[in-house]
């Protein structure tokens, strides 16, 4: 039986060369890779601070210059779309149907997802293999594509229009990939772990709950959070069930407010930082889950 | 065009990114050179695009579409969308002198540069005849739409199309009233009325815009059909006989016949 | 000396049947029981939702435009015989080539980087922030970004600065600048004077086509030139003006400064060279005795950079030359790449946060075994980490090839309409014939050809994961 140590401390340098002497040459093994990450951190940020400084901008300075422009004359710069776009359309109650729909989507994906994974890694049943290679292969879906037959199926169920619709349609749009994720994240888990816990007379969904899941975490986390921006930005699916219904997530409030000849970049600038926040604070909470030391645990 | 040139600007700003916008011009080209009867004809796909009434049309437009009068030339005009072109013309660092299209320009218009207002900044005249062809004029848009047939929705329609709503609703702007009986003077600037007006002169010269009236793969989808083989033509106006073909074969697809 | 011990391949192995004699799952009925509760509720959703709608679109797509005549073949054989689905697979093929090698390299090389370097959380903040931005804002700041005109997009600024400063654009650098009185146009885009002209003679050069804006500050009102003993004199003037004569320089038409005007020999080769003043006149002195003429150099127009357009459906590759088919097989629009590299920013951190969380599982012993053994961080990379990575890479990998078979939000979003048709994939072609045109049966031919080319895909990596 292998055990599963606490990660050993990184080997001490050898003590005959001076520390300051060590701390300089990691200074100079890892000032490349700064270099490098820090040209590649202002190259990925670029777009977005090009759209960011659009949204300050009067729509019409976008046809004749570009962003930068507006950064040497800070005077152009205002805040009047952000308070166009807050004050037309009821954004409160649009923030609050998209957590409504996005945060039950979730997490129904992550719950069913782990549960398949299991099922399909740690139980054994004829034909597990094939089910695995249709559940995946449904991933090619597109989404569009279930949009009439489901339509069509919600009328007669009675979940057209309804927040409920929407959640079960992005939860079952999610999962073949969601199945895929976590099936592969779970077969690293090694098996002794869960044939000593079967030995010591644990039921399945036991070892489950206080095995896998706890391992898979950072798969999971991972999961959670893509689930989350795909449903949270998502506009299509919203909008041919929720068109017509009282409550409606941001996306399909914001599209709502374009104009059909007009200009809209001064719309879809800010209301994509608007709907960028919450998102990006998701993020950075479910950030720490994927710190190493996972693992840490051990068996006797 | 060519004093406009001389003058040391570039005469027309083209939507061409945005290709419903290149069919409004072969349109209104088309009605006035072939008639009204023809262009009935070709909406309804009765006659192939390869006529040499299209031919001549094509023609005509050739002219309009040399690059030298258009901004960025045959290339600029097919990558700039509407209402980018509208910035081009109207906007602060205006790079053109005109620009073609429906009256719903002059709302676009001060969303692209506030600083522009009617009559001062901008005007409009009608598009022109050519060779004496009639005061004609092509539209598209619903101005009321009933779903359920049921006698208040007829009612309500009725109501909708007469002289009383047409002066109400005109005066709010934004809207051109079909309806002969509404006094121009209801309108709220002289651009409208001037538009309103060209509606009135045109009398029975009115058609529904052709892209509009086709099947949507053909007249209205972005990158396919009509938009986009327009679109190619523009690049290069020299192969009329090219567009032709691709364009017919397009609509036999689309249209079934 | 601890070797390396000899890691668990993730394969799903079976694990030994205990004393007991239950197998995982426990016996019989039990384990039914724990399948259903484990996989029913994924089965119930997948079958409803995702199920459902499959298998009636593969029905669906033997039957016709509205699906209420069998049509048996019909729908596929239009499928496969219009061009603008060849240009749709040929666009997803070279997605399926370029696109998921390029994300899984990339999120695997920031999540080792990352690794190392203190501000990691804010660099994969940063990386990942595109993938909270809807895919119709990313269009949007893709279509600023690639902005072909160099005074609104970025990287052709940035070009143009660079290719500015190697070729200086002219001051005239008009659109619509034109010889009218005097000159005519060569094909090197200078200017030469129609006439001939010897010691003592004057030239009048009228150009058009310029808008008083255009015209540099500080110009004066042009005059007639003055005959100078000995060389030539001229006036080179913006010859236009309402009610004004072609030819004649009237009042109120400003002269050109600062334009490079050469003096040329009956050979053609340059005697001299000189500027214009503020009212446009230029005098060379000394001239030796001949006939010359004088030329308003092609460097006054030279245009400034245009700008690359990123977005247009120039090919990569010389397929211009072929035609039918081969063309259009080989032909690799730039707006594709350009589309790439707006996915890459986008999926980049989901590739990173991925592989980064299976990094973060790796059993950190047997990595300090290696280290311990002597072995580099290219040799442990190499034959340890990459191996356990492996799984995750593929994951990753096929995530991407599958994504990028149904690409669909980006090529409407991001392409502009004039370069749609180059730009073209398979779910925007089945979109546009099931909901645009109606045509469900050919739409449903369309949906039921990318599953055919995923599966095996997911057959092979499937098998690769059995052992």
């Amino acid at each position: 039986m292998s055990a599963v140590a606490t990660p050993a401390p990184s080997p001490a340098l050898p003590q005959r060369r001076a520390p300051g002497r060590a701390r300089l040459r990691r200074v100079l093994r890892s000032t490349p890779v700064n270099v490098v990450l820090v040209v590649v951190a202002v190259l990925w940020l670029t777009p977005t601070v090009g759209l960011l400084v659009t949204s300050f901008r009067p729509g019409q300075d976008y046809l004749s210059s570009g962003w930068w422009q507006a950064l040497v004359h800070p005077a152009t710069l205002n805040l009047d779309n952000y308070r166009h776009i807050l004050s037309g359309g009821n954004i409160v109650d649009a923030l609050v149907t998209t957590v409504l729909i996005t945060v039950p989507a979730t997490l129904l994906v992550v719950l069913v997802a782990s549960l398949a994974g299991y099922g399909l890694v740690f139980l054994r049943w004829p034909g597990r293999d094939w089910v695995f290679l249709v559940l995946v292969a449904l991933m090619v879906v597109p989404l569009q594509m279930g949009l009439i037959p489901v339509s069509l199926l919600y009328k007669h169920l009675g979940l057209f229009g309804t927040i409920p619709g929407v959640v079960l349609y992005h939860t079952a749009f999610g999962l073949p990939f969601a199945i895929f994720l976590m099936r592969n994240f779970y077969t690293g888990i090694p098996r002794d772990l869960l044939e000593a816990a079967r030995i010591d007379g644990a039921s399945e969904w036991t070892m489950f709950r206080r095995i896998v899941l706890p391992l898979g975490m950072p798969a999971l986390a991972s999961l959670a959070i893509f689930q989350f921006l795909w449903v949270w930005n998502d506009l299509l699916v919203s909008l041919v069930f929720l068109a017509s219904a009282p409550h409606q997530p941001l996306t399909v409030t914001i599209f709502s407010q374009l104009r059909q000849f007009g200009l809209n970049i001064d719309v879809i600038s800010t209301a994509s930082f608007i709907s960028m926040i919450i998102p990006l604070i998701v993020f950075f909470a479910f950030q720490r889950y994927f710190v190493r030391g996972v693992l840490a645990g051990a068996v006797k | 065009m060519s004093t406009i040139k001389q003058s040391g600007t570039t005469p027309f700003a083209m939507c061409g990114g945005s290709g419903w916008t290149l069919t409004d011009w072969f349109e209104n080209i088309y009605l006035r050179t072939a008639g009204i009867d023809k262009y009935n004809a070709l909406a309804k796909h009765s006659i192939p695009w390869t006529d040499p009434s299209v031919t001549a049309a094509f023609q005509d437009m050739q002219k309009i579409f040399d690059p030298a009068n258009m901004v960025g030339g045959s290339a600029g005009a097919v990558s700039t969308p509407f209402p980018d072109c509208v910035g081009q013309a109207f906007g602060s660092s205006s790079k053109a002198a005109m620009l073609y299209e429906g009256d719903f320009v002059a709302s676009v218009i001060p969303t692209v540069n506030s600083a522009m207002q009617p009559a001062t900044g901008f005007d409009f005249f009608p598009f022109p005849s050519i060779n004496n062809s009639p005061p004609s004029v092509s539209g598209g848009g619903d101005v009321a739409v009933m779903l359920k047939d049921t006698p208040q929705a007829r009612a309500l329609i009725k109501y909708l199309a007469s002289p009383d709503a047409g002066r109400i609703w005109a005066h709010l702007g934004g809207f051109t009233s079909p309806n002969k009986n509404v006094p121009l003077s209801v309108y709220p600037d002289d651009i409208s009325r001037r538009a309103a007006q060209q509606l009135v002169n045109a009398g029975d010269n009115v058609v529904f815009d052709m892209s509009d009236q086709a099947p949507a793969a053909f007249g209205g989808t972005s990158g396919s059909g009509e938009w986009a083989d327009l679109q190619d033509w523009v690049r290069n106006t020299s192969d009329i006989n090219g567009i032709e073909a691709k364009l017919e074969a397009d609509a036999k697809t689309a249209y079934g016949h | 000396m601890a070797t390396v011990p000899a890691v668990a391949e993730p394969a799903a192995r079976p694990a030994p049947v205990s004393i007991t004699g239950r197998g995982p799952g426990g016996g019989g009925w039990r384990r039914g029981l724990a399948v259903g509760a484990f996989m029913g509720p994924a089965l119930l959703f997948l079958g409803a939702i995702v199920g459902y709608p499959t298998v009636a679109t593969i029905i669906a797509s033997f039957f016709n435009k509205t699906t209420t005549t069998f049509v048996g073949l019909d729908n596929y054989r239009t499928v496969f015989g219009t061009s603008d689905i060849l240009v749709a697979v040929r666009n997803n093929a070279i997605w399926v080539i370029v696109f998921p090698f390029l994300v899984t390299f990339t999120g695997l090389v920031f999540a080792v980087l990352t690794e190392r370097i203190r501000w990691a959380t804010a660099f994969k903040a940063v990386v990942f922030m595109p993938m909270a931005i809807s895919l119709f804002a990313t269009g949007v700041i893709w279509r600023i970004v690639y902005e072909t005109d160099p005074h609104r997009g970025v990287i052709n600024s940035m070009v143009g600065t660079v290719a500015d400063a190697i070729n200086p654009p002219g001051s005239y650098a008009l659109p619509n600048i034109k010889p009218i009185s005097g000159l005519s146009q060569r094909s090197d885009g200078s200017m030469v004077s129609t006439a001939t002209v010897h010691p003592d003679g004057t030239v009048k050069l009228g150009l058009t086509g310029i808008s008083p804006t255009d015209i540099p500050p500080g110009a004066t009102s042009a005059s007639e030139p003055a005959t100078v003993q000995g060389g030539v004199a001229g006036v080179v003037w913006r010859d236009f003006s309402p009610g004004g004569h072609v030819g004649v320089v009237d009042s109120g038409e400003k002269g050109l400064p600062a334009m490079r005007i050469d003096l040329l020999r009956g050979d053609g080769s340059t005697a001299a060279t000189t500027a214009s003043g503020a009212d446009g006149r230029f005098v060379f002195r000394d001239v030796g005795s001949g006939s010359y003429r004088v030329a308003v150099a092609a460097s006054n127009f030279r245009a400034p950079f245009g700008g690359v357009a990123w977005l247009g459906a120039q090919s990569l590759t010389p397929a211009d030359r072929l035609g039918g088919t081969a063309r259009t097989l080989l032909t690799v629009p730039l707006v594709d790449i350009a589309a790439i590299v707006a996915m890459l920013w986008m999926w980049g951190g989901f590739a990173m946060v991925v592989i980064g969380a299976g990094l973060a599982a790796l059993n950190r012993e047997v990595l300090e075994a290696a280290k311990i053994d002597g072995a580099s961080e290219w040799q442990t990379f190499r034959h340890v980490t990459f191996p356990l990575l492996l799984p995750v890479l593929i994951v990753v990998f096929v995530t991407m090839i599958i994504n990028v078979l149904k690409i669909f939000d980006i090529i409407l979003s991001l392409v502009p309409e004039s370069s749609q048709r180059e730009a073209n994939v398979i779910a925007v072609q089945m979109w546009n014939s099931a909901f645009t045109a109606s045509d469900y049966g050919v739409g449903s031919a369309l949906a039921t050809f990318l599953f055919v080319l995923v599966v095996p895909v997911i057959v092979v990596n499937v098998r690769r994961i059995r052992g």
